[in-house]
């Protein structure tokens, strides 16, 4: 397997053809019309199906009947677009349909611009739909976890029978990096797709809904719903540690592009005498908060800096996972605008100038 | 990764030819993600070096429509500062990836106003831009320039690397006249890159009676190649289009 040159864009969409999906649906949008465009060559070599809708409500409904028929599907779009897809995603979650959605995030709120951000991140893991339900989502730092998570994101979305989601800012979607994509995508085996509607000849039909009037049945399904949240929870978190050590007084929490801005700064830092260490949730939902927990509460750790390009959005996650046990600094940009290393630097300094003990104090 | 000194021709000149720019106006057309970008914000560099006493202004026209990031006019500071003339919308359109083409550009090619050199966006879809200007490059000499990179997944063999350059033709309505081997893959880039991909550029010139107008590379992989491995003429990379944490010293974005 040799290292090809690839955008985010067309990496993300030649991983779902390796993945099995067979079935693309979208609406152009900036920073991810590269996955589209890619999907319009690959597709009819494959025989599979690109199709552009008419808009992104649309598009949203044609995931919904081609999952229902048990292929694999998925679509990409940006912060704006996948807006407009959130009543759909709450009707394939409420009829428990495997479906893959990217989001490659530009700056909002409303259109914005198309300059990188992570501001969907509440859009994301706290639902941007109604209803009580959840959807699986995973961020990448590099194109190649971009590459792997999109095959493993079609993997979860059927063992859970639940939209996936991956997000990635601008970034993802548009720089390039080289990257090893396999022939095939190898997982773990699944069971049948017994509930999908492939025609009823010769069994009952299916009908695959999320309509129940009854509220002892719609209690029965947010029931089954969140069995598998907590199921998630448990088996599905995933993160990584970044020069963690029983030195640090510093640990900086960042995800996708952003903690790679941040390990920048580290290794900068690690040559001012200022050591820090990096916690990078890669699942949003779930959120990695026992590992934060562990981290944040270590003896060691007497600051913790959330970073990211937005206005503290998973920093209200961080939050909740340490419980108060240590003061948290939030630093974001917003608009478009990436935190630089030496503006994270900047803030770390801050934190560690202010535990410096103040020199010429006398005690009282 | 720290950005390293250019190699200068100086340096560069006991073994590697520089590259020979007798037209003008310079098009810079190829796949998406081939380094066009990278590739014309050197060219404008050395020319400048080149041309020290020149009176005649040299301009780098970003001419990117499709790309939303990493597009030449993200270097505009840095090459205005050595005296290059940027030229890209400005103000908020600056950041869009819409269809703008500034009255400057037809002005800089039908006045003779110089050297320019245009940082064409990717594919036949990038390079459709050049036909809203076709009118105007009737009239001159000019060279349009392939940048072939064979690690990118559309241009990995010849049958590629023609249809590729059919459909940029067919859309730009112009001819090429040379190929730049640009062959790299970033941070992974070996001297076997750099010749491997010399090989394919070499094989499609053959087929297509183009020639190799330069090889491109960073200036740390040409430093571990052998002069008489290349024979044509060479134009040494820095990078200048880095992501945000590739930059250690710099500070933010914009603003």
């Amino acid at each position: 397997m040799a290292k090809i040159l690839m955008k985010g864009n067309e990496a993300i969409a030649e991983a779902a053809i390796k993945a099995g999906a067979t079935n693309y649906f979208c609406y152009p949008i900036t920073p991810q019309n590269e996955v589209a465009e890619y999907m319009s060559k690959r597709m009819p070599e494959i025989d599979g199906v690109f199709l552009q809708g008419e808009s992104e409500l649309a598009v949203a409904n044609m995931l919904f009947g081609a999952s229902s028929t048990g292929k694999r599907v998925f679509t990409t779009s940006s912060s704006p677009g996948i807006s407009l897809m959130q009543e759909a995603i709450s009707y394939m979650a409420g009829a428990q349909l495997p479906v893959v959605i990217v989001n490659i995030m530009r700056g909002g709120p409303g259109l914005g611009g198309i300059l990188p951000a992570q501001s969907d991140y509440f859009q994301a893991t706290k639902g941007g739909g109604h209803g009580d339900y959840r959807v699986l989502v995973l961020a990448p730092s590099t194109i190649q976890e971009a590459v792997d998570l999109m095959m493993l994101s079609f993997h979860l979305a059927d063992k859970y029978r639940n939209p996936v989601m991956m997000i990635g800012d601008g970034m993802i979607g548009q720089m390039m990096e080289s990257v090893e994509i396999p022939e095939k995508y190898t997982e773990p085996e699944l069971p049948p797709k017994t509930w999908a509607a492939t025609g009823a000849r010769g069994r009952d039909p299916i009908i695959i809904k999320s309509l129940y009037l009854d509220p002892n049945l719609l209690e029965d399904n947010c029931s089954i719903l969140e069995e598998k949240y907590d199921r998630m929870k448990k088996e599905e978190v995933r993160f990584e540690l970044y020069k963690i050590a029983p030195k640090n007084k510093l640990l900086i929490i960042a995800y996708g592009t952003m903690a790679r801005i941040c390990q920048t700064a580290i290794d900068e830092l690690e040559k001012e005498g200022i050591s820090a260490g990096l916690f990078r949730p890669i699942s949003l939902f779930p959120f990695p908060e026992d590992a934060i927990y562990k981290e944040v509460t270590k003896k060691n750790i007497s600051d913790v800096l959330v970073i990211e390009m937005s206005t503290a959005q998973m920093c209200e996650d961080v939050e909740r996972a340490a419980v108060g046990k240590k003061p948290i600094t939030f630093f974001g940009r917003t608009g478009g605008i990436v935190p630089s290393p030496e503006e994270v630097m900047e803030q770390a300094r801050k934190l560690t100038d202010k535990r410096k003990p103040k020199p010429g104090k006398k005690k009282a | 990764m720290e950005s390293s000194q250019p190699l200068t021709m100086e340096t560069a000149v006991p073994r590697f030819k520089p590259p020979e720019i007798p037209r003008d106006i310079i098009i810079i057309v190829g796949g998406y993600g081939s380094g066009k970008s990278e590739v014309a914000v050197n060219l404008v560099r050395f020319l400048v070096e080149q041309r020290p006493e020149s009176k005649q202004p040299i301009s780098i026209v970003d001419l990117d429509i499709v790309n939303p990031y990493f597009r030449s006019r993200e270097a505009s500071e840095e090459l205005e500062r050595i005296g290059i003339r940027a030229i890209h919308p400005r103000g908020g359109e600056r950041y869009a990836d819409l269809p703008i083409i500034l009255p400057d550009i037809k002005a800089g090619i039908v006045q003779n106003s110089g050297t320019m050199v245009l940082d064409v966006g990717g594919d036949d879809v990038g390079a459709r831009v050049l036909s809203s200007l076709a009118d105007s490059f009737s009239e001159v000499d000019y060279d349009l320039l392939f940048v072939l990179n064979a690690n990118r997944p559309f241009t990995a063999d010849v049958e590629g690397c023609l249809k590729m350059m059919g459909e940029i033709e067919n859309a730009c309505g112009l001819k090429f006249t040379g190929i730049i081997s640009n062959t790299h893959l970033l941070e992974h880039t070996s001297e076997d890159t750099v010749l491997t991909g010399l090989k394919l550029a070499r094989e499609v010139g053959r087929q297509t009676g183009l020639p190799v107008a330069f090889v491109s590379a960073l200036a740390e992989v040409l430093d571990g190649i052998d002069g008489e491995k290349i024979k044509v003429p060479v134009l040494p990379l820095s990078r200048s289009l880095l992501k945000p944490w590739e930059k250690k010293s710099r500070h933010g974005n914009t603003k």
